[in-house]
């Protein structure tokens, strides 16, 4: 796992990257059990058919580079992809709209839920990297509801940060959807910690959304490893 | 973590036996020579030996023109010095062969620039002769338990329970007066200052390995060594409380910043999350540092978060109610064997639910007695507040409408105020289960006053009562937290 992930930060350090791409993201905190979403990246259309074939309808697109931190322009992305042919059209504009080197074009599974919730690492000039926990969704800024812990810290702790949320009532059982896998989210704040620790170079990572879908299940959908930490790592 | 007391760095400089006194002299405007007052005023009993480059005493004490002069090698030095003189003072202190000083001269590493660079000469030379030192830019420690206070102001009140390492000098010096006032007092307060060499982190260690102390309280500005923080707050909270005041403002927390979820984090929610998994309780006002400090010092643990509220008057009574809701914990019913036992002793006014509240008692010794010991006893009971009103007024115009003769009135008095306190106090120690008054009389009143002496806590509003018993339960629930390692 150490010399996996070591590979992906050098790799981009080496490439002067100031961030991961998405999929690069993704593949780190998969090496360190976060759950992501099930993804390809390719680099042609034919490509992308047998990736949405594996995968299974509906589909999301993105455009996939270091450079792209923001995926707030809507010719990014394009949701809820049904089939080839909304296929075709999708990644016809991505490719042309994106003014960008490309690492490649995402194909990627299309998670149902309607609770988020944010996970993200940062670095304190004293306390070293913290982990936050925070409710997600279109009302994250107005709401704002973050909890913090230092890393390193136990499941307890992790626990914790979740009874912690105000709005901690949206990863109980709600309106016949199961409750959140804990666990898993738990798994993850520490997996975050823990990356905090072992990569100096990575000053922040923003899971944004998690996607909690109607089985409990929990999943990245969306995440960005910023570096530029303390460059020598530990 | 420190073991033995006598292990920490700050022994000597909270409990020295002889003290180089630099910067007080006869001018009695001076800080120093104010400083040196308080140190005599609270009858220091070990040597004092001020330093002076021309007076042949100072403050009736025998001065010396040279720390080198002194007939023996004091445990402490303090120093009230302007600032360009302080390392050469503490090169002569580490030449004496003094290994504890406290640095209460400002205009260091705080104000920048050369402030920044006379610090780091004072750390060279402090560090070559192994010298520990409070400070610099603090107001130094007052240990009363020690009759030690070279504070600049007098101390006044009793040695008590709280320890105080504190990032801010007036919050030990100023809360002399305030904590007398509740019977409260310091078993060691203590300015950090800059940290330069002891920083709160010790500080804490000291304090929990201090048996004077029976709760930490802490005023925090800035935690400067974050890991090292949580790591001995964690060990310590399990044996002993820790209560802090965050004032914010740190350049730590101005510089947190989460460029992404960017927005959402602030520093305050940072220290929130660094507090809970430290297990420290977090007090929203320096108010309620007290508070917390004073109701965890002196109160049992309760086993849970249910509160049963004795009243005998409707609005103070609801009020705790509500308060208690709001601070998180819960309001039992009153169950049908606590029913049967009240039966007896309550009025048909009165009403038995919680809060309970009895209009009066059908004894009035009932009411400190009888009904707690009742209430303390519910099996669904975790703790109890209860209102208190009895000012001496109408007590001796009770005890003169009863033809008692007005000689004997303060005598009985006294004794009612003092059976009823030690009444309480005796359920306590029955129940083990915590019990806090509320009350809005004076607190020079006899009643309050003699509660007090019996260490029962009692404040001074229904919902400071009910957040000081919810401080008692979120320790039960962060000391559990941090117990049950995996």
């Amino acid at each position: 796992m150490m010399i996996e992930s070591m590979d992906l930060i050098k790799t981009a350090l080496d490439k002067r990257q100031r961030a991961l791409s998405e999929y690069t993201s993704k593949q780190l905190l998969r090496a360190y059990g976060i759950p992501v979403t099930q993804e390809t990246l390719v680099q042609n259309f034919t490509d992308a058919v047998s990736a949405a074939d594996a995968i299974g309808y509906p589909v999301v697109l993105k455009a996939c580079s270091p450079e792209l931190m923001h995926k707030t322009e809507a010719a990014c992305i394009a949701l809820g992809i049904r089939d080839e042919s909304e296929l075709r059209e999708a990644y016809q504009r991505i490719v042309t709209a994106i003014d960008l080197d490309l690492e490649g074009v995402l194909v990627q599974e299309m998670i149902a839920g309607q609770r988020e919730v944010v996970l993200g690492l940062s670095r304190d000039p004293q306390f070293g990297p913290c982990v936050m926990f925070g409710l997600g969704g279109i009302m994250t800024e107005i709401i704002n509801d973050t909890v913090f812990r230092v890393a390193p810290f136990d499941r307890i702790e992790a626990l914790d940060m979740l009874s912690e949320l105000r709005s901690s009532a949206i990863l109980d059982d709600f309106r016949g959807q199961a409750a959140a896998d804990s666990e898993t989210i738990c798994t993850a704040l520490m997996a975050l910690g823990q990356i905090g620790l072992d990569h100096g170079a990575v000053a922040e990572i923003d899971i944004n959304p998690m996607i909690i879908d109607p089985a409990g299940r929990v999943v990245a959908v969306d995440a960005l490893v910023v570096l530029g930490g303390e460059q020598n790592g530990q | 973590m420190v073991n033995n007391i006598k292990e920490s760095p700050l022994y000597r400089i909270i409990n020295p036996r002889s003290i180089a006194f630099f910067g007080a002299s006869n001018r009695f405007s001076s800080m120093g020579t104010n400083q040196l007052n308080s140190l005599k005023s609270l009858g220091f009993e070990g040597s004092i030996y001020p330093i002076h480059p021309r007076e042949k005493k100072v403050l009736d004490l025998v001065a010396y023109q040279r720390v080198q002069d002194l007939p023996e090698i004091p445990d402490l030095a303090v120093m009230v010095l302007p600032t360009e003189v302080v390392p050469q003072v503490m090169e002569e202190c580490g030449q004496k062969g003094i290994r504890h000083a406290i640095v209460v001269s400002g205009g260091f590493k705080e104000v920048g620039g050369s402030g920044a660079e006379l610090e780091k000469r004072l750390l060279a030379v402090a560090d070559r002769y192994g010298i520990r030192f409070l400070g610099p830019n603090c107001l130094g420690v007052a240990n009363p338990h020690h009759k030690f206070n070279m504070t600049f102001l007098p101390f006044e009140g009793q040695a008590g329970f709280i320890g105080l390492a504190s990032q801010s000098g007036s919050l030990i010096t100023q809360m002399f007066g305030y904590l007398r006032r509740f019977g409260l007092g310091f078993s060691a307060g203590i300015s950090v200052g800059n940290e330069a060499r002891v920083d709160i982190v010790e500080c804490m260690q000291y304090l929990a390995a201090c048996p004077h102390t029976r709760v930490i309280g802490l005023y925090v500005e800035t935690i400067r060594r974050g890991r090292a923080f949580i790591e001995t707050a964690r060990a310590i909270v399990p044996h002993k409380p820790v209560v802090a005041f965050y004032a914010g403002g740190s350049e730590a927390g101005k510089r947190a910043g989460f460029s992404h979820t960017g927005a959402l984090a602030g520093p305050d929610a940072l220290y929130d999350g660094v507090f809970r998994q430290s297990g420290v309780i977090r007090a929203n006002s320096i108010t309620e540092l007290f508070d917390f400090c004073w109701a965890l010092g002196a109160c049992p643990r309760p086993g849970g978060k249910r509160i049963i509220v004795q009243t005998h008057s409707g609005g103070p009574g609801a009020a705790a109610a509500d308060a208690c809701s709001r601070s998180g914990l819960e309001l039992p019913s009153i169950l049908v064997p606590t029913r049967q036992q009240l039966a007896p002793l309550v009025p048909h006014t009165g009403s038995v639910s919680n809060p309970v509240d009895l209009t009066f008692a059908k004894n009035p010794l009932d009411y400190f007695a009888a009904i707690p010991d009742i209430l303390l006893g519910a099996e669904n009971a975790d703790g109890l507040l209860i209102y208190f009103l009895a000012p001496s007024q109408s007590i001796r115009r009770t005890m003169q409408d009863m033809g008692v003769s007005d000689d004997q009135i303060p005598q009985l008095t006294e004794k009612l105020f003092t059976d009823q306190s030690r009444a309480l106090t005796d359920l306590i120690e029955k129940h083990q289960k915590p019990l806090i008054g509320f009350t809005f009389q004076e607190y020079n009143d006899l009643f309050v006053r003699t509660l007090l002496e019996h260490g029962i806590v009692v404040l001074p509003a229904p919902q400071r009562a009910a957040r000081a018993m919810a401080a008692l339960v979120r320790y039960q629930q962060l000391s559990e937290k941090i117990h049950s390692k995996q």
